[in-house]
């Protein structure tokens, strides 16, 4: 018994003994208990985004209605679909929506960004204006833009009335309408862009500017090589953004031209409705969603990788 | 305060207990769901009960509606408007299981809901509440039959008109001795006769809602190509556009753009702005706004008060059928498992009040559903009546049997709107549209 009973004290002693001796439990391991922190936000992924991506591939490859699937086509929506000279017009005005608004929203955004970066009432008053029409609601940034706009009786109209000459048809001409939408986009689009390059520019330390100031450095000379470099992250960030978001362009074009006149002005996005839930033809939609799925995925992915490539030389 | 709160508490879970268990409180109010366009017009008449002091699309459904719920405390009908024609949002509502009891569908749009099945055959509800299908005009019962069962109560019949502005008509020399419009018999007559007037007033003839329109263009294309007898939906399944009539008809709309007889660049809501406020001879628009016209007319000092408003249907251009396309507004009742049998009473109930009502509707412009209403002194009474009255028989559909005719609507007025408006080659966008339509139909 007093054997059992020192042999036991020995052997806690010498686990005690390792116990110490074993190096501190490392807190970043990964540990499969931990997954539960993202639990919640995984389960949503995966039934927000995952399952309707896999759901809509799936349909791409059916004839399918909006009230139920009907039978595996292989891939004939997609040949329907590039024979469609509607939908081949819709990438061309997607992609041309996209060069008219991203390369402004970065450029203006940073420009806004660099005049209003300082610490007075009128900045502070500028931003908060700025940034305000990005909190409206798409139908009271097109209803705005409407009024801009609109033949006759529009400001745009009463304006060049003044002058006695008829106003530019924003809304009506091919040449316009898509021009039309960028402006009323860029309005509403830009306070992101400006806050994100604000934020940025806060970060850059005072000292290198006053540094760059006993250096003489003039204002172009320390944009260029110490605003714009330090700056740089944000301005992949705000483009791919852009990018990501101007694809998708739906709610200005549906309520301001219907994607008119001639389908100048109609995006991916609105055609897509219109064959799904104005033609019933949901199996075309979702392989037209998997083309804009795949252009997206492609744009955001070069710019990725071709900024990761010049990052790293 | 402890025991205040309690006892706070205590009467509110009594009352509440006596309301689920007493049918007293209960007050066994059945709800049904109701979903319409015509637009919203809560500001003007939310609240009225009284439709005779009702005008316009909006006006006098409200009303109803209002006067359908204080006659009838038990039923609770439930109204939600949406955006003309809301069928983008009805489907996505079949979709989700979730449709409304009562929806506005045009009889042209019936078939794509009754071929799925989602629309309840009103034959026997209609039987309870005492409603005959005989009772309905031909082109209401012809509107609302599919296959020889009744699916929905048709309200009106509506088509498209030459809105007209006398005093221009008179500057222009365009009246006749005793104070009617002179209209064209032939398309060298209007073009004409559009010349005349615009040279006379320096105004374009016609006002136009072209701004990235569709349905103005397809309606004026039905309507020209049934008074040339073409049967380009001699198949229902496959459309015939590639033709001569149809070519016609777009060379004539493009003379009538390039000429600057027409407005341009007008959206719907400009295009009644600039008319009313006398921009233009003619306006092309519905049944529905006559009323409202006629009451701008009866105002002092509006531009139609001037000179006169009359109102007719579309001149007989061409030398086959005396025809022009038209259409019409039904109740349509959907498919739904989980209705109770008070549900479907309060249904009836509200067909029949419309039914009742149909004369009140009727001044709208619409053409009423009913034959009593049509030949009823009240209704000729009405202003423009007269004028109006041939549309009875002139008023052509589309064959029912014509699936996804507002998606074919887009498409044909993207085609001509694209010809006419010289973005498109008419031959190109006479092709297009054929194509486009047939890839649509066969692919249902």
């Amino acid at each position: 018994m007093a054997e059992a009973v020192v042999s036991s004290q020995v052997g806690r002693s010498s686990r005690a003994l390792t116990a110490q001796k074993a190096p501190p439990a490392n807190i970043n391991a990964s540990q499969w208990r931990n997954a539960l922190f993202i639990a919640p936000y995984l389960f949503f992924f995966a039934t927000m985004l995952v399952f309707p991506l896999i759901w809509g591939i799936w349909l791409s490859f059916h004839k399918a209605d909006t009230f139920g699937v009907g039978k595996f086509v292989g891939i004939a929506n997609y040949v329907r679909l590039f024979s469609d000279k509607i939908f081949l017009q819709s990438v061309g005005n997607t992609f041309y929506f996209v060069l008219l608004t991203v390369p402004v929203l970065a450029l203006l955004g940073l420009f806004l960004a660099l005049a209003l970066n300082r610490q007075t009432r009128s900045a502070a008053f500028l931003r908060a204006a700025f940034f305000s029409s990005s909190v409206l609601s798409v139908t009271i940034v097109t209803l705005i833009w409407r009024i801009v706009f609109i033949p006759d009786f529009g400001l745009l109209a009463t304006i060049y009335g003044w002058f006695g000459l008829p106003g530019p048809a924003f809304l009506s001409s091919p040449d316009l309408s898509m021009i039309a939408i960028a402006i009323a986009t860029i309005w509403w689009c830009i306070g992101l862009p400006m806050m994100l390059y604000l934020s940025a520019l806060q970060q850059i330390p005072g000292e290198i500017y006053e540094a760059a100031a006993l250096d003489n450095a003039n204002r172009w000379q320390t944009f260029r090589s110490i605003t714009l470099p330090s700056i740089k992250r944000t301005f992949i960030l705000v483009v791919l953004i852009q990018v990501v978001m101007q694809f998708q362009l739906f709610g200005q074009a549906r309520l301001m031209t219907q994607g008119g006149p001639n389908n100048t002005s109609k995006p991916i996005v609105m055609y897509i409705y219109d064959v799904a839930f104005k033609r019933w033809d949901l199996g075309m939609g979702a392989a037209a969603s998997e083309v804009l799925f795949v252009l997206i995925l492609i744009a955001a992915m070069a710019q990725f990788l071709l900024t990761r490539k010049r990052g790293e030389n | 305060m402890t025991r205040h709160f309690r006892s706070w508490i205590m009467a509110a879970a009594s009352v509440a207990a006596m309301a689920s268990a007493s049918p007293a409180f209960a007050q066994d109010v059945t709800e049904i769901s109701v979903q319409r366009f015509f637009g919203a017009c809560d500001a003007d008449f939310g609240t009225n009960t009284d439709v005779s002091k009702a005008v316009g699309e909006c006006g006098i459904i409200t009303s109803l509606i209002n006067k359908f719920n204080a006659d009838n405390p038990d039923i609770k009908a439930t109204v939600t408007t949406v955006e003309w024609p809301g069928y983008d949002q009805l489907t996505a509502q079949f979709a989700a299981g979730d449709p409304p009891d009562i929806v506005t569908v045009h009889e042209s749009a019936l078939s794509d809901y009754q071929s799925k099945g989602l629309l309840l055959p009103l034959d026997e509800l209609l039987a309870t509440v005492g409603i005959s299908p005989d009772s309905f005009t031909d082109a209401g019962r012809g509107g609302v039959t599919k296959e020889d069962k009744i699916y929905a109560l048709p309200i009106d019949s509506w088509t498209m008109l030459y809105h007209i502005n006398l005093g221009l008509f008179k500057q222009a020399g365009l009246l006749n001795a005793d104070g009617t419009p002179i209209l064209p018999t032939s398309v060298d007559e209007l073009l004409a006769q559009a010349e005349q007037f615009k040279q006379k007033t320096g105004k374009p003839y016609f006002v136009q809602n072209l701004a990235n329109e569709t349905a103005l263009f397809t309606r004026n294309l039905y309507t020209y190509l049934f008074q040339q007898d073409s049967d380009f939906f001699a198949d229902p399944t496959k459309v015939k556009l590639n033709t001569p009539e149809a070519k016609k008809v777009f060379e004539l709309y493009k003379a009538i753009f390039d000429k600057d007889y027409t407005t341009k660049n007008m959206d719907y809501g400009a295009a009644i702005q600039a008319f009313l406020a006398g921009e233009g001879g003619v306006q092309l628009n519905g049944t529905w706004v006559v009323g409202d016209y006629n009451a701008s007319a009866a105002t002092a000092g509006t531009a139609l008060n001037s000179g006169g408003y009359a109102v007719y249907p579309y001149p007989q251009l061409f030398g086959g059928k005396k025809a022009q396309y038209a259409d019409g507004h039904t109740w349509a009742v959907s498919n739904k498992d989980d209705r109770t049998p008070e549900q479907l009473a309060a249904i009836g109930k509200f067909l029949k009040f419309f039914a009742d009502n149909d004369f009140e509707w009727s001044r709208t412009g619409h053409l009423p559903a009913f034959k009593a209403v049509l030949d009823s002194d009240a209704f000729k009474a009405l202003p423009h009546r007269d004028t109006l009255a041939p549309i009875a028989t002139l008023g052509t559909p589309l064959p029912s049997a014509v699936q996804r005719q507002f998606a074919i609507q887009d498409i044909i007025g993207e085609e001509m709107g694209a010809a006419v408006t010289g973005q498109k080659e008419v031959d190109a966008a006479l092709t297009d549209a054929e194509s486009r339509i047939n890839e649509l139909l066969a692919n249902l």
